[in-house]
């Protein structure tokens, strides 16, 4: 991003099925928790990874905000809420910045377009609430997280699925560089629903649950057998890298590099030639070398296909050197949130200088090796990593991230 | 429908109380719902929404409802109308009915 303003990152909020805080997140992650679970009566047959849901933890919301919001939108807005605290802002700074916020999601909220459809077809859509289309809208979460915090600039939404939200903290660091604006709202979130899961199962991209749950998401694994889905939403507050510094900000490092691309055919079929163009590309936006990245963060779903072409793009692009690990079998696949959930994670890591593992993973596959996985707790400084996400579609996106700028 | 103002007051409140999240103790006959309990106009549609299908009518095209500004008007309206509710719906139901028939 030469020649650009600087971005950096200066408040962090999650919402999440192992913690309420990244701290929190860490904890549980470092303990070799799981958040994954046999799925409720409707999908039995499949494992997922929720997030808590009763309404109680969403009183910190007002009513007048909470009405338009199924629980895509609250994970967002309670995310979005811890990032304002962390970040030292006050609401009215905010609007004296105008700032804005870009956050997507895979399909705004599945639980609530399924609550409207079944009005609808049931024939009974004089039944429907005018908040249905405020709780379904695609970009549910990030007008709700506007309203949330009272943001008076630009509201974006990228739906991209599971890249939802890198893409939206790729855009929102762009158009600061670009000198737009100086303070964005950025992340992603999703929901769990059997509209999703169900469609990776048909696709033999969802995994079946195990008498053990927890071993059902087993990223880079020889005996992987699809993904599960899981839910939950990261909110990071981005800011222009000197309003930051005359602040006094706390900053959690600085976005030094993204790119994003397809395979130009994508459908389901990761395309691990463009994965490896966009992880390039992303290293020469920052104007680094892959040998100075630390740690590669990968998007690694526990797909058979998946994992074996990101595998084969890092072996490319990283060799066998850069230490590599997969949250996903702790989490599940958070999709649209998943890129800043697990970024959120990465800076905790950076901080207690150590690198936690990919879960499950007791057998590399033959075509995931070639890497440097990360199967135990490591000890190592973080100074720059590396995030992918990856979508259906062929969409890929990568960032880089430099810690404490 | 045939209620008694009573059961009417009940039904309401219960509503504002469940869905609205207000408060009981501020559910009095003279309040307003937009400047004195807060509601907006999408508040009013939802509420609306919630009363038909406790009480089995249609008020989608009624003009008096939506004249209503105090929450003693709404008892007032229910009060009032009932009977010619609950005849509206009944009529409704048995014109679907032969519909279905045909």
């Amino acid at each position: 991003m030469n020649g650009l303003k600087r971005v950096v990152i200066t408040g962090c909020g999650i919402y999440s099925a192992l913690g309420a805080t990244p701290g929190e997140l860490f904890d549980s992650i470092a303990a070799g928790k799981s958040a994954i679970v046999r799925g409720n009566e409707e999908d039995e047959f499949l494992p997922t990874a929720p997030a808590p849901r009763a309404p109680e933890r969403f009183r910190a919301l007002p009513r007048t905000l909470r009405r338009a919001m199924a629980p895509s939108a609250c994970f967002t807005a309670m995310a979005g809420l811890a990032a304002l605290q962390d970040s030292g802002f006050t609401q009215d700074d905010l609007q004296t910045l105008e700032a804005g916020c870009a956050v997507g999601s895979t399909m705004g909220s599945v639980s609530a377009l399924r609550d409207g459809y079944s009005l609808v077809i049931s024939g009974q859509s004089d039944r429907l609430s005018p908040m249905h289309f405020f709780k379904s809208a695609s970009h549910t979460t990030a007008f709700n997280l506007a309203r949330t915090l009272g943001l008076t600039g630009a509201i974006y939404s990228p739906c991209s699925a599971c890249a939802s939200g890198l893409q939206s903290l790729g855009l929102g660091a762009a158009l600061i560089a670009a000198g737009q604006t100086t303070v964005m709202f950025c992340g992603g979130a999703d929901e769990t629903g059997s509209e999703v899961s169900g469609s990776f199962a048909l696709m033999y991209a969802h995994a079946p649950v195990e008498d053990d749950p927890a071993r059902s998401s087993r990223p880079f694994s020889a005996d992987r057998k699809g993904l599960v889905c899981g839910e939950g939403a990261a909110v990071f507050c981005l800011e222009e890298y000197d309003h930051a510094l005359r602040r006094g900000a706390k900053i959690y490092g600085e976005i030094v590099g993204y790119a994003s691309n397809s395979g130009g055919n994508g459908l389901s079929q990761s395309d691990a030639p463009a994965i490896a163009r966009c992880m390039a590309e992303t290293c020469a936006s920052a104007g680094i070398s892959p040998s100075d990245i630390d740690y590669v963060s990968a998007h690694a779903t526990s797909t058979l296909q998946g994992d074996a072409a990101e595998a084969a793009a890092i072996r490319e692009v990283f060799g066998p050197n850069v230490p590599v690990s997969s949250l996903k079998g702790h989490l599940g696949h958070t999709l649209g949130a998943s890129g800043p959930l697990e970024m959120a994670v990465v800076f905790e890591m950076a901080r207690h200088g150590i690198l936690l593992p990919t879960r499950n993973l007791d057998a590399i596959d033959p075509d995931c090796a070639g890497i440097d996985h990360v199967t135990a707790p490591r000890e190592k400084r973080i100074r720059t990593f590396f995030k992918n996400s990856f979508a259906f579609g062929g969409i890929n996106a990568s960032l880089i991230c430099r810690i404490n700028a | 429908m045939n209620l008694t103002r009573d059961e009417i007051i009940e039904a309401v409140n219960g509503a504002l109380i469940n869905e609205m999240e207000l408060d009981p103790a501020d559910l009095a006959p003279e309040k307003t719902f937009f400047d004195d309990l807060g509601l907006d106009s999408l508040d009013m549609v939802d509420l609306m929404i919630g009363l038909q299908r406790k009480f089995g009518v249609s008020l989608r095209d009624n003009e008096e409802i939506k004249k209503v500004r105090t929450l003693g008007d709404v008892y007032d309206f229910f009060e009032k109308n009932q009977a010619m509710l609950t005849a509206q719906a009944e009529a409704a139901k048995k014109s679907a009915g032969q519909a279905a028939g045909k």
